[in-house]
């Protein structure tokens, strides 16, 4: 792994770790799914420090060049996050219709009492 | 039987009023369900006083669906009838239903299909995949799978509260044949719709909802 790739990533997982911290700070960011994030930027800050560690899965796997491993972990991270981010999506649409329904439904009872309140 | 019509609506303003006043006549409890129109659907249910739900959010016909079935359960309804909003589902049907819900069926389809022939329309070459699909499936014969005219009996209404993965009819209909659920075809005539404009008419809404249909029954059902 070429150094100027090395220091890109250090700068990298910086950058992420920076952008990271200030977004929970300004409450734009949930510190539970902070920490996803933030391992992901320990793993390139890892990658960037022991770059050997890449040599040896670039062997066991037959991959030619080291970098193309660092290329592999990384795209599986993201597909593991962005299925991640799909599940919860469901469960998100599972809660609105439930308080759609919720709201509709109160909604719903507050006009009739309304109506028996106006016929007395 | 205490009896729940649900009537899905988003802009229906040119049908509902026939509808209900078609509809009372037989004196069944409905339950009209505004998905967040662009019309004044709103505005002509309250001026009517009908009883309705007013959703905030659009949440599309399933999700209208799910709304409509967990009231029912909430209620303590016997039995939810489906019907849409546009009056292609006629009224004088809907007890041929429910009297097949009380016959002890847990599920009961206004099929189009069970007497007559089934036209060879491009509509109903997906229909017929769709009967291939569930007939290898689950071995069932059903002749109208796409029909949105049913009757829901109380254990499919508490099993449909709670479900997440309610698609649609042919979906709905593959499940509660796997579970085992009584699930029973009447011969009922439907009309074109009157008014306004239906979800199937754009082509692209329909071929993707074939495809998610038929990977659900094929691989999830």
């Amino acid at each position: 792994m070429s150094i100027s790739l090395r220091i890109g990533l250090l700068l990298a997982s910086l950058m992420v770790f920076i952008l990271i911290i200030v977004t929970v700070i300004k409450k734009r960011l949930n510190i539970k799914y902070s920490i996803v994030w933030l391992l992901w930027a320990l793993l390139a800050l890892f990658m960037a420090i022991y770059p050997t560690s890449f040599y040896f899965l670039a062997s066991v796997l037959g991959i030619e060049l080291p970098v193309n491993a660092v290329f592999l972990v990384m795209i599986g991270l993201l597909y593991a996050l962005t299925f991640y981010v799909y599940c919860m999506i469901s469960k998100h649409n599972e809660e609105i219709i439930s308080l759609t329904y919720e709201i509709s439904a109160l909604k719903k009872e507050l006009e009739d009492l309304k109506k028996k309140h106006n016929e007395k | 039987m205490k009896t729940l019509v649900i009537i899905p609506c988003y802009n229906e303003s040119e049908n509902i009023e026939a509808l209900i006043g078609n509809l009372s006549k037989y004196g069944y409890d409905y339950l009209i369900i505004n998905d967040c129109s662009k019309d004044n659907t709103k505005e002509i249910l309250r001026k009517n006083d009908f009883s309705h739900l007013d959703l905030p959010i659009n949440l599309g016909l399933a999700g209208v669906t799910r709304v409509g079935i967990k009231y029912a359960a909430d209620h303590d309804y016997d039995c939810v009838m489906c019907i849409d909003g546009d009056g292609q589902h006629p009224p004088k049907y809907i007890s041929t239903l429910i009297d097949a819900i009380e016959e002890g069926n847990d599920y009961v389809v206004g099929s189009r299909f069970v007497d007559e022939k089934k036209p060879w329309s491009m509509r109903m070459l997906g229909s017929r995949l769709l009967c291939l699909c569930i007939k290898l499936k689950t071995g069932k014969t059903i002749s109208d799978p796409t029909s949105g005219m049913r009757a829901l009996g109380k254990k499919v209404i508490q099993d449909f509260a709670d479900s997440m993965n309610f698609y649609a009819e042919p979906d709905a209909l593959c499940y509660l044949l796997h579970k085992g659920y009584q699930v029973k075809e009447v011969q009922v005539e439907m009309k074109e719709r009157e008014a306004g404009e239906s979800y199937f008419a754009n082509p692209f809404k329909s071929i993707y909802f074939m495809m998610a249909t038929l990977l659900s029954i094929i691989f999830i059902r």
